[in-house]
């Protein structure tokens, strides 16, 4: 009878109501919130599931030295979090977006591929808080790239400048990613006026197959040599959306953009789910970088519209000019910143529908991003 | 043609390797006569001493390579193969005795290092040099003479000026400031991050408004050059354009009214023929096949 109660207090001891502290509580209880949002408000389930699902895999109360952990050397999720550490799943994920876009909305309308440009202030801004709230450059062009809207170049620029804030920043992009409507919507109806959001823009041309095919070639040599270091970004995007134009690799394109792409998006949303352990998650470092990528998609967001302003005093046929409400759509959270366009727009004029239009600035901000991780790898890498 | 490009891709292979290996080792430091301080070998000797530097970003492997002293004999002293200990990794260093026996271990030379004289790493096909790096015949006991990066960035890969260290450093890189990541270099340059921001925001702009540009000349402007429609002319005897557009501003001042300008626009289409295609008035029938006159189908088996 003894050595079975000593049995079993052994086991208590390998239990997770032993190991249990109050932060493991609270980061399953975020992990729920993520789940309770995806399923019932569906902001981006694809990924705020397996983030919130790999948060309470994560935060499991254990004992240590079990090689199970995601941080223990050897351990089926260590393995698999390597993806996220070397930076091998977001090119894969770029791969995927390649043959999953549609560039057309861009070829059709070149002069909008700036306002990904200008979106993209965001980045720098959050860069030039960070540091003035004291993260080493390293760390502020990580928490940056919050304001790119892009979780993949988030985690893949992170997982490079500042490994250890990795976790806070994938799950914050991925989280204000989901949150777009929130944010992005009252600042345009503060910057923009009742004339200006009733703009209707011209219908976009037809694209010819040929210039689909060209852009991503052309694409990938202009910024591939302008940004090296922003190569297995760039360079998986543009060869995944030069199988899909191409016409003639249909198979690979829709692997690439099919099995491939929802396998890596589950494994890097369970993996950067179970990298936040409390231990490692919960601090006055990690509230920072929530707060920083708050500010960075306002920023980003208002420099998108506030730029469309801008191009507007410069166009002279009131029939050229360029509706506000598609400056948020700079931030490269495809489609979610379009669709808030569209939605925005159409609250307002119902006939108007901009989501067309906001695709342009929208895929803009994909490559942008991706440009903006590469310098800011070069930089600080 | 075959053949040819057959015994073209080994070559092509072998420069391919050789570009990612051994070329990429320099001889980064040498100390030849050692006094007190100097660093003691696996059998507690103090010996001159040659540093290999491995400046790429991959792992090389040095087995097979030599170390001479002499031009004329560039297979003086080869690094045995087969020792895992010769794979030296990305910037980091591989420390070789001259002890003048090879024998000694696979670290060690079959010659012994002298002031004046210059050490040459020689590549595993024992006729390519390398890397060299000359002894000044000065060179104090003690001291060593070390290569060091022009720059102080390490990326730029500028090892082309000589120092006199009086106090040597073996198994270290020889510039300590080099070693610094860009975020501590952007730390030092920029610490509350302006210039790179406005560079950066510099670069994404450019690198866009270049796309913008480029399709914009190439694609964009001549596909809508190409889409304006061309005026057409009016049939003989039927009014044109300005009469539809009269037509509009007649109903306009009437009355206001986007129906009107659609009825006038719609006139002037008419009138204009610019509706409807020409039809070429050939009608052309084509055979089909179909199961109705499918001859397979009608047989059946007469009573």
């Amino acid at each position: 009878m003894e050595h079975i109660l000593e049995s079993l207090a052994q086991f208590w001891e390998y239990t997770g109501f032993a190991n249990c502290s109050w932060q493991n509580l609270v980061m399953i209880g975020i992990g729920l919130v993520f789940i309770t949002l995806a399923i019932l408000k569906e902001w981006e389930p694809m990924l705020l599931v397996p983030i919130g699902f790999g948060m309470i895999v994560g935060n499991i109360p254990m004992f240590p030295g079990l090689n199970i952990g995601v941080y223990e050397d050897g351990s089926v999720l260590n393995i698999l979090y390597q993806g996220v550490r070397q930076g091998w799943y977001p090119p894969l994920i770029f791969l995927g977006i390649g043959a999953m876009t549609d560039f057309s909305a861009l070829i059709s309308q070149p002069r909008l591929i700036l306002i990904g440009a200008a979106a993209q202030m965001g980045i720098f801004g959050a860069y030039l808080l960070a540091l003035s709230f004291g993260f080493a450059p390293n760390e502020a062009g990580a928490i940056g790239i919050i304001g790119g809207a892009d979780g993949p170049t988030a985690i893949f620029l992170s997982s490079k400048l500042a490994p250890d804030l990795m976790g806070a920043i994938a799950v914050s992009a991925y989280s204000y990613m989901a949150l777009v409507p929130v944010i992005q919507k009252p600042i345009m109806l503060l910057l923009t006026n009742k004339k200006e959001r009733l703009i209707r823009m011209p219908v976009p041309r037809t694209v010819s197959k040929r210039e689909k095919i060209v852009f991503p070639i052309v694409g990938f040599l202009i910024t591939a040599f302008i940004v090296p270091s922003g190569l297995p970004l760039l360079g998986m995007l543009f060869f995944g959306n030069l199988l899909k134009e191409s016409g003639v690799t249909k198979r690979l394109a829709n692997t690439a953009s099919g099995p491939l792409i929802d396998v890596v998006t589950t494994l890097i949303g369970l993996t950067v789910g179970a990298s936040t352990q409390a231990d490692k998650f919960i601090s006055l470092r990690s509230l920072l970088i929530f707060g920083l990528g708050l500010l960075s998609f306002v920023i980003a967001t208002t420099c998108g519209v506030l730029f469309v302003k801008l191009m507007n005093l410069f166009i002279k046929n009131p029939a050229k000019k360029i509706n506000p409400l598609i400056g948020n759509a700079g931030v490269s959270a495809v489609p979610d910143s379009a669709r808030v366009s569209e939605v925005v727009g159409r609250e307002i004029d119902p006939g108007n529908h901009l989501l067309m239009h906001a695709m342009g600035p929208n895929v803009a901000g994909v490559i942008g991003s991706a440009v903006a991780a590469g310098i800011l790898l070069s930089f600080l890498g | 043609m075959r053949k040819l490009l057959s015994a073209l891709l080994p070559a092509f292979c072998a420069l391919a390797l050789n570009a990612q290996n051994v070329s990429d080792l320099i001889i980064s430091e040498a100390l030849a006569q050692p006094d007190s301080t100097g660093i003691l070998d696996d059998y507690g000797r103090r010996m001159g001493w040659v540093e290999l530097y491995n400046k790429s970003t991959g792992t090389v492997n040095f087995a097979g390579c030599y170390l001479t002293d002499d031009l004329s004999q560039l297979r003086k002293s080869q690094i045995p193969k087969g020792d895992l200990r010769t794979r030296v990794g990305s910037r980091q260093v591989a420390i070789l005795y001259c002890s003048g026996n090879g024998a000694d271990g696979s670290f060690y030379t079959g010659f012994t290092l002298k002031p004046g004289k210059t050490v040459y790493l020689v590549s595993n096909d024992g006729r390519t040099v390398i890397d060299s790096l000359q002894i000044p015949a000065s060179l104090p006991q003690g001291h060593s003479i070390a290569k060091l990066a022009r720059a102080e960035d390490i990326r730029l890969q500028l090892w082309d000026s000589l120092a006199v260290c009086p106090v040597p450093s073996p198994r270290i890189l020889n510039n300590n400031r080099s070693t610094a990541s860009g975020g501590e270099l952007m730390k030092e340059r920029d610490p509350h991050g302006w210039i790179l921001s406005i560079t950066s925001v510099s670069v994404v702009f450019c690198a866009l408004a270049l796309l913008w540009l480029l399709f914009w000349a190439l694609f964009d402007r001549p596909a809508r050059k190409k889409a304006q429609p061309k005026p057409v002319k009016a049939a003989k005897g039927t009014p044109d354009g300005a009469v539809a557009a009269a037509i509009a501003l007649a109903l306009d001042m009437e009355q206001d009214g986007d129906v009107y300008a659609a009825i006038a626009t719609a006139v002037h289409l008419y009138l204009s023929d610019a509706v409807h295609d020409v039809e070429p008035g050939i009608v052309t029938i084509r055979r089909s096949q179909s199961a109705w006159d499918n001859k397979a189908l009608h047989f059946r088996k007469l009573p």
